[in-house]
């Protein structure tokens, strides 16, 4: 062994050492010098065969030569992390955008509403829908909303020129009285859509939201049904760690009739400002279907029960993605609607 | 509505802290929204249900709170004993004359002679203003404190300004007047029910006091008034003189008769205390009370309804610690009293409720009860969540925008079917003023929104009702529409690449849906002298694409900007829809394909020209499609230049170069002798 070779490995770790300008290069670099079949250890392998004296004098040479590849490699370790990633024969700037036909997005309403339905639909209801112009019996008096009445101001309601007695629909619940007229029991229906109602625009109202209705009609529906049917559909929204609470409430079509709330989602129900301090939250109206409905359907209330519910969408989607002004829902900027 | 536990408290021993409470009467349907700290005491601000008028009243929660602590509710405390027969030293005559029974079933008069009337004590000037409600003297606060307490509005009348000896309740007469207590002078009219003397109005009755007849400092005799008006008739009224007092409120939702005496008697008494003046007269028109009402109820069918196991013992208890009376007919089933203060309770429906709200609808156990679905097939809507996901999917962006628009935003758009658009009797603006007869213009809204936050390409679609006429009914039909605005750009590895808007990306939009819906034979049409382009399926019109008007654009600011619409009828178009799939067979054989280069005439459309190629290239030419287009320097101006790529393929055997010749050969002159093609 000679000191010609010592030397010849010397100026070839240095020439090779110039060209590392990846890490897989770098890793090639560590492997041919350091490997277990690399150049050093085929080096000291030979060691053996050597004088005593030439052992000392070769094994400082070759520990020398491993130094100074190791502090080559952090050296362009370091030099790599610092610089940009590029690919090998430069194939492309994998840092450039990505190239890809751009999606588009569905509304965030339908969104929340497909998602609400299709929950409903999992449990064997269907979904209906109904038109957006109906009678002032649709809409008030097969529910038993009576003409004369305090609560008739709750459902504030635009009426249309040219045909006496027809207007906006200012619930889903018309729709209600259309499917107990034209099916028999039994009923699993939720029906999602436009509702109207002659409120001054602000941040929490609209004069146009959407609304989903969910009715069940059958031989033995009981209250205890809606309280788990509802149950399913709020830990399906927002959650199986939510609890819920069912207080009592009028509404003319129920009876019982309840207000539902859950938790609030934000701080768990210790109180914070989107409860209004209360850790509760209100989603939803619903109530076991008021005998006086299904006589005007023309159902017998001695052999259905059924119980009805509804929510507003708008709500739900707010509460479910924090968006704190329901106008942003109807000005569609691109910017908001393609958050979701 | 306002009540405060300590006054609570001179009802029902209350043993919890007001937070307590109000969580109890929450949960009750009672819906304490917030709870004040004030002066001692605790206000808690209650949301009321309309079917609960007897809940306006501090009694009212009282014996909701007895029952839902399961305490002793102590009503005697504000009801006086009748007493003797008031002597009359001075005798006084008073007639109370009512014109309708259905406008007023009850009125009463009180005559109290010798208050003196002044400042209220401080412990009810207190009270008065934890509920909201301004001291004006000891008799009005007297008359406000009954209100409260029992829910009976009163009104005290200065005796000596009024007129004649007779009250009458009627009507106001066409051109009559009244100035009220909050010194506005109101013009009345026929449908608005006073309080008059022999001369004039003295009160809206049920609404607000007339200011020449009210108590002030120097009054010594005053006429109290306790009476039931309809809830109707007062609503009508407050509505058209645009007040509203707790009084109306209380009327309007009904005030339970049995309460006028009661409430009277309580205010003359606490006169004679704070006051010292002495009922001299008591006067009483109008009907006696109906008897009471009875339902019967089943305990079985209070079990079957809410789905739990209430014993009989516990609904008794339940129904007596709200007023109501029951009997038992036999085993498991009752006949319930109803007091007077329960006008909301009819049937058992409503008894099941309040032994529900009462037992804690948190008590009733959660089952779910099973569904029966009948076997449904996808149905319109499902089609349309399929529509909308292939929209989505080239890149379309959805929103949702009002139904109702202002008229203008039609005709800015030219859109001359305004006089079918359906108008809106009660809209609160001009944008509100009609149902949209198009979707479009809404749409063309949107993106000069998104215009003007700077978006360089705007790409939307919305799925939506238009409304219209339609033999002399009113019509929804759901209809599709998309706009396209501005440049896309495609960032390749090559550069840039800019894509200005067209209608033909409408028509592409259309073409992938129809191909997805399996829909065949549908045409694109220019319309003869209108930039408007028709799309027919199977020769119905479906809808149009559309370039938007300069003039229209300027009306909503987009400038320098095209934009265009398309607009379908989803249900039409869904009703040509096949959704069927019938595999074919992969070819075995392979095909030639040849291109042919040419220019033609510009005005010559690409469309019969593929057609008659087509035509000319039967059997072995299976296929024919533009495979390129340009136009530039190396054309002639008024020139086009394209490519067709033909494609030639037999089922029954691999085609030669020999076979493919000749009919490539007779598709060239095609091109050349009827379409004039010069080949390149």
């Amino acid at each position: 062994m000679s000191g010609m070779d010592i030397e010849a490995i010397k100026s070839q770790i240095d020439s090779e050492s110039g060209g590392i300008d990846s890490a897989r290069k770098l890793e090639d670099f560590r492997v041919r010098f350091l490997g277990r079949k690399g150049v050093l250890s085929q080096l000291t392998a030979l060691i053996p065969a050597l004088s005593p004296q030439e052992r000392a004098i070769f094994g400082r040479e070759a520990n020398a030569l491993k130094n100074r590849v190791l502090s080559i490699i952090e050296e362009k370790q370091k030099a790599l992390a610092a610089g940009p990633a590029r690919c090998r024969d430069n194939i492309c700037d994998i840092t450039m955008p990505g190239i890809a036909q751009e999606l588009g997005r569905l509304h965030p309403i339908t969104r929340i509403t497909d998602e609400i339905c299709s929950i409903f639909s999992r449990i064997g209801f269907s979904v209906v829908e109904g038109p957006e112009i109906e009678t002032e019996y649709n809409n008030f008096t097969g529910l038993n909303i009576p003409l004369e009445h305090p609560s008739r101001d709750a459902f504030d309601t635009f009426y249309l020129k040219g045909e006496k007695g027809m207007l906006l629909r200012s619930h889903t619940s018309p729709v209600q009285i259309r499917e107990m007229r034209s099916r028999k029991p039994p009923l699993a229906v939720v029906v999602p859509g436009r509702v109207y109602r002659p409120d001054a625009t602000d941040a929490s109202h609209s004069f146009m939201f959407h609304q989903i209705e969910g009715f069940m009609v059958d031989d033995h529906i009981r209250f205890s049904d809606l309280k788990g049917i509802l149950e399913f559909f709020a830990k399906g929204v927002f959650g199986k760690d939510i609890s819920m609470r069912f207080r009592p409430h009028f509404f003319p079509f129920t009876e019982p009739s309840a207000e539902v709330d859950i938790s609030c989602i934000i701080c768990k129900g210790k109180g914070c400002s989107v409860c209004g301090r209360k850790g509760w939250l209100e989603i939803l109206g619903a109530g076991m279907i008021h005998p006086n409905v299904f006589r005007h359907v023309g159902y017998d209330p001695k052999k259905y029960s059924g119980f009805a519910f509804g929510m507003g969408v708008e709500r739900i989607a707010m509460l479910k993605f924090g968006i704190d002004d329901i106008r942003l829902f109807f000005e569609n900027d691109l910017r908001f609607l393609r958050q979701f | 509505m306002k009540v405060t536990y300590n006054w609570l408290r001179e009802f029902v021993d209350i043993k919890i802290a007001p937070k307590a409470l109000a969580d109890k009467l929450t949960m009750a349907g009672l819906e304490v929204a917030s709870i004040e700290q004030r002066s001692g005491d605790h206000i808690f601000e209650i949301e009321i249900t309309s079917n609960r008028p007897d809940w306006l009243s501090i009694i009212g929660v009282a014996r909701e709170v007895a029952a839902v602590t399961n305490k002793k509710l102590y009503a005697g405390r504000c009801q006086p004993r009748r007493g003797k027969k008031p002597h009359q030293p001075n005798p006084q005559r008073l007639d109370v004359k009512i014109g309708n029974k259905k406008d007023s079933p009850l009125y009463t008069a009180a005559v109290i002679s010798g208050v003196k009337a002044g400042p209220s004590p401080e412990w009810l000037k207190n009270r008065l203003e934890l509920m909201g409600c301004r001291s004006v003297n000891n008799i009005v606060d007297i008359t406000n404190y009954v209100l409260f307490e029992i829910g009976e509005p009163l009104h005290a009348f200065d005796l000596d300004k009024l007129e004649g000896d007779t009250i009458f309740v009627r009507r106001a007469r066409a051109g009559e007047k009244i100035t009220t207590i909050d010194a506005q002078e109101r013009a009345l009219g026929t449908d608005i029910l006073v309080i008059a003397d022999s001369k004039k109005p003295v009160a809206v009755a049920g609404v607000m006091g007339g200011k020449d007849t009210e108590v002030t400092e120097g009054t010594r005799n005053i006429l109290l008034e306790a009476a039931v008006f309809d809830p109707v008739v007062v609503r009508k009224g407050r509505r058209s003189l645009g007040v509203q007092s707790e009084s109306s409120y209380r009327f309007e939702r009904g005030v339970n008769p049995e309460d006028v005496e009661t409430a009277s008697l309580r205010a003359a008494e606490m006169i004679r205390q704070l006051c010292g003046g002495v009922c001299v007269l008591r006067k009483r028109a109008g009907a006696p009370l109906r008897n009471k009402k009875q339902i019967s109820l089943e305990l079985s069918g209070v079990n079957n309804a809410l789905g739990i196991d209430i014993p009989a013992a516990r609904v008794k208890r339940i129904l007596s610690s709200l007023g109501f009376k029951i009997n038992a007919r036999s085993s498991g089933r009752f006949t319930v009293v109803i007091p007077h203060h329960r006008p909301d309770i009819r049937l058992q429906a409503d008894l099941i409720e309040e032994i529900a709200r009462v037992y804690g609808y948190e008590n009733i156990p959660v089952s779910l009860a099973p569904a029966r679905p009948a076997a449904e097939g996808a149905g319109f809507k499902e089609k349309v969540a399929f529509i909308k996901d292939i929209l989505v999917g080239l890149g379309l962006n959805e929103v949702i925008t009002y139904s109702l628009i202002d008229k203008k935003l039609l005709r800015y758009f030219g859109i001359q079917d305004t006089l079918e658009a359906i108008e809106v009797l009660n809209p609160l603006s001009s944008e509100q003023e009609i149902l949209r007869p198009r979707l479009m213009p809404s749409l063309a809204l949107c993106v000069a929104r998104n215009l003007n936050r700077a978006r360089e390409y705007i790409n939307i679609f919305e799925v939506s009702k238009a409304f219209f006429r339609s033999e002399g009914s009113f019509k929804e039909e759901t209809r599709l529409a998309v706009g396209l605005c501005g440049e896309r750009s495609f960032l390749l590895e090559s550069g840039l690449i800019k894509d200005p808007a067209s209608p033909l990306h409408l028509k592409g939009i259309l073409e992938v849906v129809f191909e997805r819906m399996g829909i065949k034979e549908y045409a694109f049409c220019a319309q003869e002298g209108s930039s408007d382009i028709s799309v027919s399926i199977r020769g119905e019109t479906v809808g149009f694409i559309t370039k938007a008007e300069k003039s229209a654009l300027d009306n909503l600011d987009i400038k320098n900007k095209d934009l265009f619409a398309l607009e379908v009828s989803l249900e039409k178009m869904i009703s040509y829809a096949d959704p069927e799939r019938r595999y074919k067979r992969l070819p075995v054989y392979p095909g030639i394909c040849r291109d042919i280069s040419f220019i033609l005439k510009k005005d010559i459309p690409a469309g019969g020209l593929l057609k008659a190629v087509e035509e000319r290239g039967r059997p072995l030419l299976k296929e024919v499609k533009v495979s390129d287009c340009y136009q530039g320097k190396q054309i002639p101006q008024g020139f086009k230049g394209l490519t067709v790529s033909c494609f030639y393929r037999s089922d029954e055997r691999t085609l030669t170069e020999s076979e493919v010749s000749p009919v490539h050969s007779l598709i060239c002159s095609l091109l050349k002798d009827e379409f004039g093609a010069q080949f390149r």
